[in-house]
């Protein structure tokens, strides 16, 4: 870490790429932290949206459903990672990507599920009964109308929990992963203030460009419809608590 | 909530106790019995490290003490502060798009980022309390406020029929109304700040995790093992007190026996 110039402030050491021999350039750590946290969503998103949906649909496994994220908030993320990581290692796995990726997916397992059950239990009952009386089957029902319905709410859980699952890569550093987090790791262990500053923009940087461009996108993609309820009595406005909680584990 | 409901939750309840007696018991026995080396076969978990070892029982205190201290003392501070915001959002409703913004984008921010961004300028602590005060907010200022819309107009009627000035109305039917959902946002709160304590190892602190990622170092997951489960156990205890903490503020939720 000891060159010719050591940098002396963020951006000397953000312009200086001879800086970041030992750790991996910027963009390598940015897509490492990307490809970890779309493939652990995706997989998560496979598993937990279908089988909630259903369930739902079903009224089934209501009083799981709503624990699920209370059980999800309460494991460290810490955990998961140490863990895997060391699972993997004794297995000859290796320390990256699987292991990351695996407690990635896990973590964003519990706020897709409840958010999905709920959307789809909240579908219109009026609109659920009506598919049904003109004959719709079940699995018609389901992907027709209680989908449809739901799925604003499940586009956003889905921003929400992407969002955290990338602030939460960063994680995977400290567990000798790749990503944008190794900057934060590699100037803690040498003292770099520089390098902690920089990891630290480079991070929270990317957590908040994923939630604006998923903010924007979800805002052209989505077609608002479902009732929009009327500031009712008083003036007050009623403030949308919707079930779309940021969950535990890291932000 | 109906009879059979409460009955299937009483029947859940009855399954977690059971198993986690089973475990302990499984646990003793094993332990029983079994010499080190027969031990050393079976890595997963060293019961010795925990039942034998002499100084883990001092050490596990200490670090509960800290963790209890980062989590303690971020929820007490953030909740003063989201009363204060909260405050702000209820008076002037203008206020609330930008503060609901602003809390939303500091909860963004990954703890590792602001941990490690605060402790180049603060100390190691502050930042720690400083970081973790900030996700408290959204929460709890969420909760506060909707707990406080969600009071039904009827309770408000009758608060102005019967006189009653702003704030007194506020003092006296409001906040009890809203206790519950504010309660929840605190608790929710506390949860979340157990988990995210332990990130801050990368600024020497982190409490009861410091034992995760001394396992993950010295690849003994003995280590990470006792931590989580000592961090869960924090989290359930914290929660469960909040818990029996609503039941003693609203009374009348449980006369009532519905909400």
């Amino acid at each position: 870490m000891i060159g010719a110039s050591e940098p002396t402030n963020v951006w000397q050491w953000l312009g200086d790429s001879s800086q970041r021999t030992v750790s991996g350039s910027i963009p390598e750590q940015l897509w490492a932290t990307l490809w970890h946290s779309l493939l652990a969503f995706a997989i998560a998103a496979a598993i937990a949206i279908p089988i909630a949906a259903w369930l739902a649909h079903r009224r089934r496994a209501e009083l799981i459903s709503g624990w699920i994220v209370n059980i999800g908030r309460v494991i460290p993320t810490i955990t998961l990672l140490g863990l895997f990581v060391l699972i993997s290692l004794r297995n000859g796995y290796g320390f990256e990507p699987w292991p990351i990726v695996g407690a990635l997916a896990l973590l964003a397992l519990p706020p897709l599920f409840a958010n999905t059950y709920t959307a789809v239990r909240e579908a219109s009952p009026d609109a659920v009964a009506a598919a049904r009386a003109v004959g719709l089957t079940e699995t018609q029902v389901l992907t027709r109308v209680e989908l449809p319905l739901a799925a604003p709410l499940i586009v956003a859980a889905g921003r929400v929990t992407l969002t955290q699952v990338v602030a939460t890569e960063a994680l995977g550093a400290l567990f000798a992963g790749a990503g944008l987090g190794i900057y934060v790791r590699f100037g803690f262990a040498s003292d770099d203030i520089q390098q902690i500053q920089a990891g630290a923009l480079l991070v929270a940087g990317t957590a908040m460009a994923v939630d604006a461009v998923l903010w924007a996108g979800t805002r052209l993609l989505l077609p608002r419809w479902g009732p929009t309820p009327p500031g009712a009595g008083r003036g007050r406005q009623p403030l949308d608590l919707t079930t779309i909680q940021p969950q535990g584990g890291t932000p | 909530m109906s009879d059979a409901t409460a009955r299937r939750r009483w029947v859940a309840w009855a399954l977690v106790a059971a198993a986690a007696i089973g475990a302990l018991a499984w646990a003793v026995a094993r332990t029983r019995g079994l010499d080190e080396q027969t031990q050393a076969t079976n890595p997963i978990f060293r019961w010795e490290y925990l039942l034998v070892r002499e100084r883990t029982p001092e050490e596990l205190w200490a670090r509960t003490r800290e963790h209890l201290e980062l989590t303690v003392v971020p929820v007490v501070l953030g909740t003063v502060l989201s009363g204060v915001l909260a405050a702000l959002v209820l008076r002037f409703r203008v206020l609330q798009g930008t503060v609901f913004t602003l809390a939303g984008v500091l909860y963004t921010i990954p703890s590792l980022a602001l941990f490690g961004i605060l402790s180049t300028y603060v100390s190691n602590w502050t930042s720690a309390v400083a970081a973790l005060t900030t996700y408290t907010l959204l929460i709890i200022t969420r909760n506060i406020v909707a707990g406080i819309d969600g009071v039904s107009p009827a309770a408000l009627d009758a608060a102005d029929g019967l006189g009653m000035g702003r704030r007194q109305r506020l003092l006296a039917v409001e906040l009890p109304l809203a206790t519950p959902v504010i309660l929840t946002g605190i608790r929710v709160a506390t949860v979340t700040t157990v988990g995210l304590v332990g990130i801050s190892k990368v600024i020497q602190l982190g409490g009861l995790a410091s034992y995760v990622f001394d396992g993950f170092n010295r690849d003994y997951s003995t280590l990470i093992i006792l931590g989580s489960a000592s961090m869960v156990l924090l989290a359930v205890v914290l929660d469960l007190a909040l818990r029996g903490v609503e039941r003693l503020l609203t009374p009348w939720a449980r006369r009532a026996g519905a909400r």
